[in-house]
């Protein structure tokens, strides 16, 4: 019920002041509001003695279930400090089996200081370049990594590169938007009507290519 | 100590999991259109639920953008790196021997890229066998076969190498000879045929009494 009664008529129905106190324009809502307090049923209400044994059984049912059971466990207080320390042990160990490549043991052994690489000198002979840079595979494709630079002879770029061992793909970028592959290199298709140069580094070999 | 506790411990195993596989997702993250990040994402997805090494799709992503390649040429062209890795793997595996690394089958993919087929991929992974870096080899047979080599003469060279039982240097060393006889005139097929016949020529018989590849000096 949203019904609202004035405050005076409050007063009235709380016994605070008689009906006929009210001024005329409340009393109507003054007789309304006695006829709804007399409907009022005031009788005891009787409960069933088997309520409290009904509400319990529910109560027990639903503690009993494990999954509720799995909630408390993980959102009670009160964790032994060796499950905490169990599980960061275990993040650890994972990190330390993740971090090693596929196939290779999980043994400690003494590693480099860096991933052995190669270093490649790469040439390109461009006379009407005005700037010349390389991108590939080895640096993201990012051109502003690796620039080359102007060497003895007109027209002639190089820059010598630490590549690690692999493979790789590049192209010769020229003046930020001519992309051409190095001429002295195998190329492939890039997969979007360009070519690929192709570098293999091998360990130990140096270049292949 | 709270329960909470675990949650933060939880979270930790996940995380530190997720950065201890460096996925590499995390090098499209500004760099690529979002279209493009999410269809390479399922792609990695993709490749990831195989065993197959996912950085090359990352990598022909970024090199697509960088390249200022349209978004809708770009996915295809993941997709079909994604095909290549699948197909070198297969040969691979179908070659038998021990199970192929990454880079195997990445060297298997730019070969077939090159122009060799998943029979020759096999073939030149079983010749390897144990006794030279599977990897290698097809990194050799991928350049040669970039070079103009034919397919019959680049499987037949690569073969006869290895089986001729010469130091790896040698193999490594055979695009670059290939590309000294053609910068002196030889057409392709005739520079690797005249170093696959002399390779024939000083051909080593294979230990037969030994273990596969146990008394090949030339074992990575």
């Amino acid at each position: 019920m949203n019904e609202t009664f004035d405050p005076q008529v409050k007063q009235v129905l709380d016994g605070e002041r008689a009906s006929s106190e009210l001024p005329p324009s409340l009393r109507a809502e003054g007789e309304a509001a006695r006829r709804l307090l007399a409907a009022v049923d005031r009788s005891e209400v009787a409960l069933s003695p088997h309520l409290d044994t009904r509400v319990m059984a529910v109560v027990r049912r639903h503690a009993a279930s494990p999954r509720y059971r799995a909630w408390r466990w993980l959102t009670a207080p009160s964790v032994p400090p060796w499950v905490v320390g169990a599980l960061a042990a275990a993040a650890i160990a994972l990190v330390l089996i993740r971090s090693v490549p596929d196939g290779a043991p999980v043994v400690a052994v003494p590693a480099p200081a860096a991933p052995e690489s190669v270093y490649v000198k790469f040439v390109l002979f461009a006379a009407d370049a005005r700037r010349v840079a390389l991108a590939g595979t080895f640096n993201r494709w990012d051109p502003a990594t690796t620039p080359l630079t102007r060497a003895g002879a007109p027209g002639v770029w190089t820059v010598t590169v630490a590549l690690p061992v692999g493979q790789h793909q590049y192209a010769f970028v020229v003046d930020g938007q001519q992309w051409i592959p190095d001429p002295a290199a195998p190329s492939i298709d890039d997969g979007f009507g360009r070519k690929n140069s192709v570098v293999s580094v091998s360990a130990g070999q140096g270049r292949i290519l | 100590m709270k329960r909470g506790a675990v949650w933060v411990g939880l979270v930790v195993l996940v995380t530190s999991n997720l950065v201890a596989q460096g996925d590499p997702r995390s090098r499209l993250a500004g760099r690529v259109p979002p279209a493009v990040a999410a269809a390479v994402s399922l792609l990695v997805d993709s490749a990831q639920a195989r065993g197959l090494p996912a950085g090359p799709l990352v990598d022909k992503a970024l090199e697509g953008v960088v390249k200022g390649v349209a978004p809708d040429r770009i996915v295809p062209a993941v997709r079909g790196v994604l095909q290549q890795l699948d197909a070198a793997a297969t040969a691979l595996r179908t070659a038998g021997g021990p199970r192929a690394g990454d880079d195997a089958v990445e060297a298997g993919a730019f070969a077939l890229d090159a122009g060799l087929t998943a029979g020759d991929v096999g073939e030149i992974a079983r010749a390897a066998d144990r006794s030279y870096p599977t990897a290698v080899a097809l990194q050799v047979a991928g350049l040669l076969a970039a070079l103009g080599v034919p397919r019959p003469e680049t499987v037949g060279l690569v073969r006869a190498t290895i089986r001729s039982g010469r130091p790896l240097g040698d193999l490594v060393n055979l695009p670059s000879q290939v590309q000294a006889a053609m910068a002196g005139g030889s057409p392709p097929a005739a520079a690797a045929a005249g170093l696959e016949r002399a390779a024939a020529a000083h051909q080593a018989p294979r230990p037969r009494a030994q273990g596969k590849g146990q008394g090949n000096p030339h074992k990575p």
